[in-house]
C-alpha cells in the first residue's frame, strides 16, 4: 500500500489532491426502517475487511509521516444500504462481502421487526465511511515537511447530509 | 485491491446509498471537477466513477478485476467519457504529474 501511495504521488500534479474513501472501522448496524422509525437490530460482523482497512489507514499513516501528503481535510458519512427483506440482504452479503456474517439474535430481532404491521420497511445496513482528502507534498521539500507539516491545519467533520 | 464489492447492478437486491451521501461528500471534498483530470483506483464496475465523470475533463478508471471493468464498459453511458483499464495501481502506466486528482475508492 505504501508503494501504491508512492506512486499515486508521482502521478498527481504539483497542487493536485487525493481523496480516500474507505469504511471507517466501525461495526456496521443492521436497523429495520417502518416508515420514518428506525430501530437498531445488531451490528454486522465482520472478520477480514476492517482489518485490511486498518492496514490502509496504516499505510497512509506513514506517507503522512514521512511526508510525501499531508492530511487537509478528513470527515465522514453514512453509506446506507436498504434490502426489502432479511433474505435480500443476505443475498447481498454472499455474493459481494463474504467475510460478513449476521448473527442469530440480530437475524430474529430483524424478522421481529420486519413482521410488525407497519408498510414500507426496509433492512437498513448503516456503514461510517471515512474520507480524506491529502495534498502531495513536493518530494525535493518532503524532508522539511516531514518536520512542519504532519497533521497541522487539517480539518476534521463530520459530513453532514443535508438532503 | 478492492476487498468489498459494491456494484451498481439494477438487479441487485439491496439498493446502495439512496441518500447519495458519498457523491456529496466527494464533491465537497473535491471542490469542482470542472477541467480536471482525474485517475479512480479500485473502481469496480464504475459505481461511483459515473457519479462525477461527467463533471470533469478526462477520467481514467482502473482496477485489477477484469470482469469488473468488463461490467464497466457494459454499462457506461453514452454520454459520459471515461477511459477504463482492467490493471492495478501498481501496473499502471502513465507519465508523472498528469492527473489532478485521484480518487482511492473503497481500496487498500
Amino acid at each position: 500500500m505504501v508503494h501504491a501511495l508512492e506512486k499515486i504521488h508521482r502521478l498527481i500534479k504539483p497542487g493536485g489532491c487525493l481523496i480516500d474513501i474507505h469504511p471507517s472501522g466501525e461495526p456496521p448496524s443492521l436497523e429495520v426502517q417502518a416508515g420514518t422509525r428506525v430501530t437498531l437490530a445488531g451490528w454486522l460482523h465482520e472478520s477480514d475487511d476492517y482489518v485490511e482497512y486498518g492496514y490502509a489507514d496504516e499505510a497512509l499513516a506513514r506517507v503522512v509521516e514521512s511526508g510525501l501528503f499531508r492530511v487537509e481535510r478528513q470527515g465522514t458519512f453514512e453509506f446506507v444500504m436498504r434490502a426489502d427483506s432479511l433474505a435480500d440482504l443476505r443475498a447481498f452479503l454472499a455474493e459481494g462481502w463474504e467475510d460478513a456474517s449476521i448473527d442469530d439474535r440480530a437475524a430474529a430481532s430483524i424478522e421481529e421487526l420486519m413482521g410488525g404491521p407497519e408498510q414500507d420497511k426496509e433492512v437498513l445496513l448503516r456503514e461510517v465511511v471515512r474520507i480524506v482528502r491529502l495534498r502531495p507534498v513536493p518530494v525535493r521539500q518532503s524532508g522539511a515537511a516531514q518536520a512542519s507539516a504532519g497533521d497541522q491545519g487539517r480539518e476534521s467533520e463530520t459530513f453532514e447530509d443535508d438532503s | 485491491m478492492q476487498v468489498r464489492r459494491l456494484s451498481h447492478n439494477q438487479n441487485m437486491p439491496v439498493r446502495l446509498d439512496s441518500e447519495d451521501s458519498e457523491t456529496k461528500a466527494l464533491l465537497d471534498f473535491v471542490g469542482s471537477f470542472a477541467g480536471k483530470r482525474v485517475l479512480e483506483i479500485g473502481c469496480g464496475d464504475g459505481r461511483l466513477t459515473w457519479r462525477y465523470a461527467k463533471h470533469a475533463a478526462r477520467v481514467v478508471a482502473i482496477d485489477p478485476d477484469e470482469d469488473e471493468i468488463r461490467v464497466a464498459l457494459e454499462d457506461r453511458p453514452h454520454d459520459v467519457r471515461v477511459e477504463f483499464r482492467a490493471v492495478g495501481i501498481e501496473d499502471f502506466d502513465a507519465p508523472d504529474s498528469v492527473f489532478d486528482t485521484a480518487i482511492l475508492s473503497w481500496t487498500l
